[in-house]
């Protein structure tokens, strides 16, 4: 009887352990999928891609709206900060800077709301310096993605924003 | 020594039930949160406080969601009788001023995909069914275009929920999503029925 007890406890245990550790790795499980789609496998870290219309053949990262045009920078501090940039659409349409962490939690989002004339800041961990007087974002992790969201509801808007967006940077600190 | 086998392969069980268990909760539960006139609603979607299960089916269901000081999201499958949204039926959705910038309303798969349909009408928005000056809107959801309306379609939907997207929603939205005035979504007919 003991002895059974004893193991019903073990399986109690193991399967609180493996709920909660599925649980906590699913996040960093998929972001890793997502900065590996989004940098083509790393080949382009630490600057911007420019994604096509959203179309219902998008099938990089789940519920994508088709109402925006999406652009990603998969960042990696380990070798220093960034500086990030993004230009206003024209009309002042919406356009928004967001940080997302390698455990999916959105650390940061700067909109041109708040900075009309373009959105500008230094993603760092902490400890990197960075320079006087500039917006800093820090990150709890090394590596994670920017993504720069614009307005672009038709085929037209989205020609429009594409332009605009080109003149993204996200880069290291020079 | 048959013993420790046993232990082992108890162990074994019970951490592939947990991981399985785990598994469903994140499959069949969408983002929790609370239920507004039939919108469900997480405050803490993307958000650094969010705990580790809101986290995980954010991370399946909403990678790369806003929090909710840039964008808050909604979710239903059901129209406001309760019932599930149904691929062959047509839907009205319609509300008035909602407190944000700009938004938006989705129809999204079962798979948290974009339906597989080549409608070009995946989803309807405030520049299209509420252009400036105009407070009232209507959309409507149906698997064939209406007559001069906004249109989301829900052609090869299948299970389909819809999502709407508030974005730089006003302060008060963000601290109370209560106040927000939902739109309603009311079934017109279903199979073709006029």
């Amino acid at each position: 009887m003991t002895r059974n007890l004893k193991l019903l406890a073990l399986f109690v245990g193991a399967a609180v352990i493996g709920h909660v550790g599925l649980v906590m790795a699913v996040p960093h499980a998929l972001m890793k999928v997502a900065m590996n789609r989004m940098s083509g496998d790393g080949a382009r870290i630490n600057q911007f891609s420019f994604g096509p219309r959203t179309t219902k053949d998008s099938r990089g990262v789940v519920r994508p709206s088709p109402d925006l045009a999406y652009s990603s920078c998969v960042y990696d501090l380990s070798k220093g900060p960034l500086l990030v940039s993004a230009a206003p659409s024209p009309n002042q349409g919406y356009v928004s800077l967001s940080v997302f962490a390698a455990n999916t939690d959105n650390i940061a989002a700067l909109d041109t709301t708040q900075y009309p004339q373009g959105i500008r800041f230094v993603l760092k961990r902490k400890g990197q310096a960075a320079p006087v007087g500039v917006q800093v974002v820090e990150s709890p992790s090394d590596k994670g993605i920017i993504l720069d969201r614009r307005l672009a509801p038709s085929a037209a808007l989205f020609a429009e924003v594409d332009k605009a967006r080109r003149a993204d940077s996200c880069a290291p600190l020079g | 020594m048959s013993g420790k086998l046993v232990s082992a392969g108890v162990l074994l069980a019970g951490l592939v039930a947990g991981a399985a268990s785990g598994w469903y909760t994140l499959q069949h539960g969408m983002v929790q949160g609370e239920t507004y006139s039939g919108w469900r609603g997480s405050k803490v979607t993307g958000s650094v406080d969010a705990d580790p299960w809101t986290r995980a089916r954010v991370a399946v269901s909403g990678l790369l969601a806003l929090n909710k000081s840039q964008a808050i999201y909604f979710s239903r499958n059901t129209d406001d009788s309760g019932a599930r949204l149904r691929e062959d039926c047509r839907y009205r959705v319609s509300g008035g001023a909602l407190p944000a910038r700009w938004w938006s309303i989705t129809v999204y798969a079962a798979d948290n995909y974009l339906p597989l349909n080549d409608d070009d009408a995946l989803s309807f928005d405030q520049t299209e069914a509420q252009p400036a000056g105009k407070v009232e809107w209507t959309g409507i959801l149906s698997p064939k275009r209406p007559e001069g309306e906004p249109w989301a379609s829900t052609n090869k939907a299948g299970d389909y929920d819809i999502t709407l997207r508030l974005y730089q929603p006003t302060p008060r939205a963000q601290q109370d999503y209560g106040a927000i005035p939902m739109p309603k979504v009311t079934k017109l007919d279903c199979g073709g029925a006029a």
